[in-house]
């Protein structure tokens, strides 16, 4: 009544107001709205009609709100007078209810429903408005409104947009049809819906029987449908159509249940009666049943069952089946979400679970509220088929539980195959769901899980790149510490920082990151942990982390690559920024390859000159201080002393361990010291590699140097003392010089081999690989190792025997066969010639003395005028030339035994003594040349069959005249290459027997003995063959 | 009193700005000034069933006029 009065009270504020609402609710008429009017004054004309229009408008706007107002206050005594008492505080809940259920239901997020709610509690605090309510109302009629406009498509989850317009639209059309298109204002009221509110049903009879009931059975043949189907789009779509009933039901319900037909349920087979009390009893636990709680129908037996009464009707306890899976999955995963242990990760898979609890369960309090509706609609009409007119049955209950089943359903599988799973494991599992599930909706909801549960991953991945740090407390992620290395060589700790500090955990990485992008991931974070600790560049970290860190976030993939791209390039280049700059990395490199690689010849040469006498003294003869004094001398005299004094401070002489019986060459050795953080790079494995390299250089030099001293002796004593002992020693010494200079080829060969062919060209090569623009430390460290491999392999030094690849057991049994070896064989031998050279030499000038001093007395002798020679000189000079050994020059082995040389008193027993002492050098010279020669062979054949080129090439350029015959080698059993091994020694001893023989019998012929060697040996090479053929 | 008028008006604009976001949450399609005239016509005690079928009326009313 009060609205009624207010009308004729207060009708010209409402009248005002309404007029402006007319006003701004219709447009400006166009002109060419005005096709009739006669055009005298158009504006005129257009203010005429517009006014025309706006009173006819206004007009049938009263005549709604009033034919409204008696209407709502009509019938009071109506069950929808509930309603109609406007002014109650609960009406204010209601409408705000309403909009809340409408928002739930139509946005798959609560979010809209929470803003909805907060907005709502701001409103009721305001002073200002007194119908809060009715302007709820109103705005929420007319969201309403604005579902049918077709513009709206995009909310295609809103359940009135498809089935529920749908089964408007079919119920609405008829009466429409029948009614024609009379009054307008009704009819779109009634195009809202078949129950848009108590008060139109109930004043417009329009819905009579026959009509609403077609409507419903529509509505039963749409159910029925889904059921058939089977599908889950249409079971959704069913769902959404149970949440149309479900509106209907709060507005309408009442006003159904007298207007209205029962529903044709489907499952309405059984004695309704008794299972409808029985339902009524089982829906108003199903809540608590959704919650995981027993009642007393429905009791929890264990975790993971549910005991169903047994007195039911089958369809029910199918219904009740279908029921349980959400009780029985939530308990579960309630239970779940109560546990604390796991990483992060499973802590934020965990929140993330309760996350979506939360909405299961406010869909849970939604459906409650439906049940206590329904059934308090049952209790207030007091009538017993109430439950079906309310719409909501456990069937309805089923399937508005689908959605929130299926959600179950699958936090559930996770939770239970993630149980063993940790970290990125856990990650690549829900990511497996979201990526390879072919249900759409199983996608969308890991995706948003993933979102979720992969923010602890991201965090530890910011940490990670940005500042270099692993905050991982639960090894969950991809990076892991190193474990201890203790039992590993020593040697390599030193290097841990780099190596072994972290490693990349391949099982924690999950699939959303592919390898290569971990791989950079890993090394970014390496790089800055390294930066930090080992290069003491803190600052630089905490200044880059401070001003590139950003957040990451799964889902912009394109980001986070652009991010972590540009992370890789900063860090790389800082840190070899630093290397080369601070660490001087690229002028180490340098020095070790002059120094310890022999590249700086003028300093080398010097060093072993000035140390040439000091290390032939026992090696526990040798001091320290007279090394570094010799070092520093050869430093100050030769190029060396342009370096820079860092370089120059790091370079050390000192002696190996010692052992018995060495001399100083054998433990001298070059040292240059690499402290960190550049021993990354030149480990301390490359650094013996180093010294392993400059130690067999260091004797190749020095083998060259005594060799080339021997022959400078050998060339100035042939125009002195040699020429006026031609001879008797000629022949040997021209042999000795053949030996010599085939020697010194190999030594030169050898070495230029191993400096052209080996450090230079991997020099070259590091060079190429290190001065990549996007070169990492990684590859600096790779590229040195592969620089140091490539020397130590190619340069002879490999590990025993690489050349017989597969057969392990050949090798094994001749460890002493690798390049090494035999290189360290030959070069030995060939010091001992250049002993036995030198005792020629001795001998040689030993006989040059006593000539020089027998024609001296002679001299005197026959200036005194007595004879040259007496017999009587024979005695005292056998005794005086027996004093005279002991010069030092003079070997003992030789000592006494010369002194019968001389030309004018050759007798028998002389001669023959002579013989015996000169043959013995003679057998030791030719014995070591054949030695020579045999290993070379060897060694020639090793190289012909070596997979690298270049040793190839180093056998033929050793061998580019053929002067030598390489022994073939077969790949062969144990037993055969022994035998070839005594085939060789016998070989050996036959041409030693043949030198020897040929040796004896050219004692005397000045013609050169070379040239037949090798014809021999040309003689001997088919039987060589043959026995290689053999063998 | 002007403050006590402004704290009116400023608690009227945050009423009417509330229920603008509401509306908008809603979907109505009301604007300002349309929502603070429907705020007064239902304050002045206009049913809002009725109102709301007013509104509509007038939409679809427009809406075929403008179609024709």
């Amino acid at each position: 009544m009060s609205t009624s009065t207010r009308q004729t009270t207060r009708p010209r504020r409402i009248d005002d107001a309404l007029s402006q609402l007319v006003d701004s609710l219709t447009p400006a008429l166009p002109i060419s709205a005005l096709q009739d009017e006669d055009y005298s004054d158009p504006e005129e004309a257009l203010a005429a009609t517009e006014e025309r229009r706006h009173n006819a408008y206004l007009e049938r706007a009263w005549r709604i709100i009033d034919t409204h107002v008696p209407s709502n206050t009509a019938d009071p005594g109506s069950p929808s007078g509930r309603r109609g008492s406007f002014a109650g505080t609960e009406n204010v809940n209601n409408a705000a209810d309403l909009i809340k259920r409408k928002l739930r239901r139509e946005n798959a997020s609560p979010e809209l429903a929470v803003k909805f709610s907060n907005m709502y509690s701001k409103l009721l605090t305001q002073p200002v408005l007194s119908q809060k309510w009715g302007i709820l109302y109103l705005l929420y009629k007319l969201s309403d409104e604005n579902e049918f406009a077709p513009e709206q498509g995009e909310r295609s989850r809103s359940p009135l947009m498809d089935d529920g317009n749908l089964q408007n639209m079919l119920g609405g059309r008829a009466p429409r049809s029948r009614r024609g298109t009379g009054s307008r204002p009704f009819d779109s009221e009634d195009d809202e819906g078949p129950a848009v509110s108590s008060s139109a049903s109930q004043r417009i009879p329009l819905s009579s029987k026959p009509e609403r009931q077609s409507s419903l059975r529509q509505d039963g043949m749409e159910q029925l449908n889904t059921r058939r189907s089977g599908e889950r789009m249409r079971e959704e779509r069913a769902s959404r159509a149970g949440n149309y009933e479900a509106v209907l039901t709060d507005r309408e319900s009442d006003g159904r249940a007298d207007a209205a037909s029962p529903l044709p349920s489907a499952a309405a087979t059984f004695s309704p009666s008794r299972s409808e009390s029985f339902e009524n009893g089982l829906l108003r636990d199903l809540p608590f049943n959704l919650q995981g709680l027993s009642s007393t129908n429905l009791q929890f037996q264990s975790a993971s069952s549910l005991k169903l009464p047994s007195n039911l009707p089958a369809p029910i306890i199918s219904l009740l089946n279908s029921l349980a899976e959400p009780c029985l999955l939530y308990k579960g995963l309630s239970a779940f979400v109560e546990t604390t242990e796991g990483g992060l990760v499973n802590q934020s898979l965990r929140a993330a679970i309760a996350n979506e609890l939360r909405s299961y369960l406010s869909l849970v309090a939604t459906l409650e509220a439906e049940i206590r509706q329904a059934l308090a609609a049952i209790g207030d009409a007091n009538e017993p088929k109430g439950v079906r007119k309310g719409g909501v049955t456990l069937k309805r209950c089923v399937v508005w539980t689908r959605d929130a089943t299926m959600a179950l359903r699958l936090m559930s599988l996770i939770v239970e195959e993630s149980k063993d799973k940790k970290g990125g494991q856990l990650i690549s599992l829900i990511h497996g769901f979201s990526s390879s599930h072919g249900d759409p909706f199983v996608c969308a909801f890991a995706e948003k899980l993933l979102a979720h549960v992969t923010q602890p991953f991201y965090d530890m991945l910011r940490s990670w790149i940005y500042d270099g740090e692993l905050s991982d407390p639960y090894e969950e992620f991809f990076v892991a510490e190193g474990k201890g290395t203790s039992d590993e060589d020593p040697r390599r700790i030193a290097t841990s920082v780099w190596d072994t500090k972290y490693v990349l955990d391949e099982k924690m990485l999950p699939s959303i990151i592919t390898e290569e992008f971990a791989n950079k991931v890993f090394l970014i974070g390496k790089s800055l942990n390294f930066i930090r600790y080992a290069c003491g560049d803190s600052a630089w970290v905490e200044a880059y982390s401070k001003e590139a860190s950003k957040e990451l976030k799964y889902g912009d993939t394109a980001t986070l690559e652009i991010s972590i791209d540009e992370a890789y390039k900063t860090t790389m280049a800082r840190l070899i920024h630093l290397m080369d700059n601070k660490f001087k990395l690229f002028d180490h490199l340098q020095a070790l390859k002059k120094y310890l690689l022999l590249g700086q010849g003028d300093f080398i040469a010097l060093l072993m000159e000035s140390l040439a006498s000091n290390l032939d003294r026992p090696a526990n003869s040798q001091y320290r201080h007279t090394l570094t004094a010799q070092l520093e001398h050869a430093i100050r005299a030769s190029n060396a002393q342009y370096d820079p004094p860092d370089v120059l401070r790091r370079l050390d002489a000192r002696m190996l361990e010692l052992s018995h019986g060495e001399i100083g060459w054998d433990c001298f050795t070059l040292e240059y010291k690499i402290d960190a953080p550049v021993d990354v790079v030149i480990t301390p494995y490359g650094s013996t590699q180093y010294l392993k390299v400059f130690n067999f250089l260091w004797r190749v030099k020095r083998v060259e140097f005594v060799l080339s001293s021997t022959w400078r002796r050998c060339m100035t004593g042939a125009r002195g003392v040699l020429a006026h002992v031609d001879d008797k020693v000629g022949p040997d010494w021209k042999r000795a010089r053949c030996v010599i200079a085939e020697m010194i080829h190999f030594v030169c060969q050898l070495q230029h081999y191993i400096v052209f062919e080996v450090i230079e060209s991997s020099w070259d090569t590091l060079q190429a690989a290190i001065s990549k623009p996007d070169c990492t430390l990684d590859d600096l460290i790779m590229a040195h190792k592969e620089y140091l491999n490539s020397i130590t392999h190619k340069g002879l030094l490999g590990s025993a025997s690489p050349r017989y690849g597969s057969s392990t057991s050949n090798s094994a049994k001749q460890p002493e066969e690798s390049f090494l070896s035999q290189l360290h064989q030959i070069l030995k031998i060939m010091l001992s010639y250049k002993d036995a050279v030198d005792g020629l030499y001795s001998f040689s000038v030993a006989e040059f003395t006593r000539r020089e001093e027998l024609s001296a007395k002679i001299e005197t002798r026959t200036a005194q005028g007595r004879w040259g020679v007496t017999d009587r000189d024979l005695n005292p000079r056998r005794a005086n030339s027996r004093g005279g050994t002991s010069t030092p020059d003079i070997r003992p082995a030789s000592a006494g035994l010369d002194g019968f040389d001389t030309p004018v008193t050759l007798s028998a027993q002389d001669l023959a003594a002579d013989d015996h002492m000169l043959a013995s050098l003679r057998v030791r010279l030719r014995d070591l040349s054949a030695d020579f020669r045999s290993r070379l062979n060897i060694l020639l054949g090793d190289l012909a069959y070596q997979p690298d080129v270049d040793m190839r090439f180093l056998g033929v350029v050793m061998n580019f005249n053929d002067v030598y015959e390489p022994v073939k080698r077969r790949r062969a059993a144990g037993p055969s290459s022994r035998d070839k091994e005594k085939e060789r020694e016998r070989e050996r001893a036959k041409r030693r027997a043949a030198a020897a023989a040929q040796a004896n019998g050219s004692g005397t012929e000045g013609s050169g003995s070379i040239p037949r060697e090798t014809r021999r040996e040309r003689k001997e090479f088919p039987e060589q063959v043959a026995n290689g053929a053999v063998a | 009193m002007p403050t006590e008028a402004d704290n009116k008006r400023q608690a009227a604009r945050d009423v009417i700005d509330i229920l603008e976001d509401i509306s908008k949450i809603l979907n109505t399609n009301l604007n300002r000034t349309e929502l603070s005239l429907c705020v007064s016509l239902i304050e002045n005690g206009v049913n809002p069933d009725a109102l709301a079928a007013v509104i509509k009326d007038l939409r679809k009313e427009t809406a075929t006029m403008n179609r024709s």
